[in-house]
């Protein structure tokens, strides 16, 4: 009944995500189905990775808000707003993959083999990780480092090639338009422009 | 709560989240239906670890595998919506189309 | 059970009763006034604000707006919840009780962004991205700070950390832990020199436009949650009910009154960096302490 529940909450959430039109909004149901999901891993007797789950998602959505705000038109989503693309297909491939997964589930035989009340699961993990599979954790620790160094050149402004936003000019409003909105070189005008 | 509900409920997010990933066009968006598919094989893989393997702590360390690629995609995904911004003030997939002329 | 639900409750509502008082006590200090009726005017305060208007924005996120006091207090009672009164007596013996705390934190600057990005009005929503943007790198380091205090116990239930300071607390063991801790508490309940979420200069930040009924609820949540951080600082690293001669949960109660005295004065007598010489502050010289926090606590318990 509880599992129920949280899988309710979890694939509705999961599925208001892209029908609201504030972008907090869009990320904090997300995290409504990240935890939904933690709560079902607790649930399934794997107290830590639930937990676990539940504060990285918690942070990651924090994030994901913020990027939000700062991206998009329509933040505060106080005017409807539709940004898809390729609708129709979508809806079928998201549809087809549900059923082909459920075609496999429902074909296929899964062993029984529930974990043993009373297991030292957390025990196991930390055994696991700095045990057998120390070298797959280790590079999981290698890999963050790289994406840290990978992130922090992708997003700086400077790069060898000059200033990242050079020449920069904002999307038109209809497709090959005038540029809509503010331009870099504009800054520090501190008035409205009008671009003729 | 069986197997085959667990699975059933992790199949509905990884198509909600395709769905999401391939229709949204701000990038954000995209990366959110790229997370929901990641929930969804978060939610199989502890489903299996606990109800099919019998516990084998291998099946938690695949998780927290999962958890860092979800990290690693995140932190590069804003890297390069920060890059896509710079160049082209937008965060849409239709602003990257210097490749199609 | 019913001992420690109730007992659960008397930690919330006496522990932000006693934060409250408190502060009168130490604006009173502070000020050279006489500190008289300091007991009851917490009372009174929430009284007067039972009685308020409920103030209205233009077009709110009402949802998030109602619903944030609550789980911020939610989540204050859920970190209380964890921790041991006496040896067996905890209301969540969680595996991964320490986990739990993680949690609460990540959660706590999601439930203060919401309070202020909901009521959809400037200055509140000026205080919930502050409070973000220092939130987090707090929290970062408390993490780190707690995974230290869980390696002597090898475990990651709270009360295994408390029975593993039986020989030695670990503010000893790992004595840059707790005042590390101590400025989570400051920045989960933002207060004193981490107050960039409900500040006077954004005219109360998140809560500029909250009265009433929510004001109270909210204002009583960061109490509550101070006492929370309190409580679990004390059982972390002061050894919690450990100590001799008085019963366990008095060791508890007198080490969680030590340290929020330590933290209201800290709050009082810190002025607040801004935000961004705040931010360098924590990336550039608090969150390496933590590393070494770490470090240290791994080279001592090899």
């Amino acid at each position: 009944m509880v599992f129920w529940v949280f899988s309710a909450v979890a694939v509705v959430a999961g599925w208001r995500v892209f029908c609201t039109d504030s972008m907090v909004r869009a990320s904090f149901l997300l995290l409504v189905s990240f935890i939904a999901v933690g709560a079902i891993m607790l649930l399934l007797n794997a107290p830590y990775l639930g937990f676990a789950t539940i504060f990285m998602m918690g942070v990651e959505m924090m994030v994901m808000a913020l990027f939000m705000v700062m991206f998009m038109m329509n933040p505060a989503g106080l005017n409807p707003m539709m940004m898809v693309h390729q609708h129709r297909f979508s809806i079928a491939a998201g549809a087809a993959a549900f059923v082909g997964l459920a075609i496999a589930i429902f074909t296929t035989g899964f062993p029984h083999d529930p974990v043993a009340a009373g297991r030292p699961v957390i025990h196991d993990l930390g055994r696991e990780l700095l045990g057998p599979s120390m070298l797959i954790f280790e590079s999981a620790g290698v890999t963050l480092l790289a994406t840290m160094v990978a992130s922090v050149i992708l997003s700086s402004r400077s790069g060898r090639f000059g200033a990242a936003d050079e020449g920069s000019v904002p999307p038109p409003l209809e497709p090959g338009g005038e540029p809509a909105g503010r331009r870099p070189d504009d800054e520090g005008g501190g008035h409205a422009h009008h671009h003729h | 709560m069986t197997l085959t509900a667990l699975l059933l409920v992790a199949a509905a997010l990884i198509g909600i989240g395709l769905y999401g990933a391939l229709s949204q066009q701000s990038f954000v968006m995209l990366m959110m239906g790229l997370e929901l598919m990641l929930n969804g094989v978060l939610l199989a893989a502890v489903g299996f670890w606990s109800l099919a393997a019998g516990g084998a702590p291998a099946g938690q360390l695949l998780v927290i595998i999962t958890m860092a690629v979800m990290a690693v995609e995140m932190a590069v995904g804003f890297a390069l919506i920060a890059a896509v911004y710079r160049n082209r003030q937008a965060d849409m997939t239709e602003s990257l189309d210097t490749m199609k002329h | 059970m019913t001992l420690l639900i109730a007992s659960w409750i008397a930690v919330l509502l006496f522990g932000a009763w006693c934060v409250a008082v408190l502060d009168n006590l130490a604006l009173a200090l502070i000020e050279r006034r006489s500190a008289a009726g300091a007991l009851t005017a917490p009372l009174y305060g929430a009284a007067a604000l039972l009685r308020q208007q409920q103030n209205r924005t233009e077009a709110p996120d009402l949802l998030n707006w109602k619903l944030a006091p609550a789980l911020y207090l939610g989540l204050a009672a859920a970190g209380v919840a964890v921790v041991p009164l006496a040896p067996g007596d905890i209301l969540a013996d969680l595996q991964a009780g320490i986990v739990l705390w993680g949690a609460v934190e990540a959660l706590t600057v999601v439930v203060v962004f919401l309070h202020g990005w909901s009521a959809n009005s400037m200055l509140a929503l000026i205080g919930a991205y502050r409070y973000v943007a220092i939130g987090l790198p707090v929290m970062l380091l408390s993490m780190f700070v707690l995974i230290a205090a869980a390696l002597p116990a090898e475990s990651l239930a709270v009360s295994a950390i408390v029975e593993s300071q039986r020989s030695l607390w670990n503010v000893v063991r790992q004595p840059l832990g707790l005042p590390l801790f101590l400025l989570l508490g400051l920045s989960l309940s933002f207060r004193g020199p981490f107050n960039y979420a409900d500040s006077a200069d954004l005219a109360g930040g998140t809560a500029a436009e909250v009265s009433g009924a929510s004001r109270l609820l909210w204002e009583f949540a960061r109490l509550a949650m101070l006492a929370a951080v309190a409580a679990m600082a004390s059982t972390v690293f002061l050894g919690g009910y450990l100590g001799p001669v008085l019963p366990g949960p008095l060791w508890l109660l007198l080490k969680t009154a030590a340290l929020l005295i330590v933290l209201v004065a800290a709050s009082h007598l810190f002025a607040r960096l801004s935000p961004a010489r705040m931010l360098t502050l924590l990336w550039v010289v608090l969150l390496p302490l933590a590393f070494v926090d770490l470090l240290w606590a791994g080279v001592v318990a090899l």
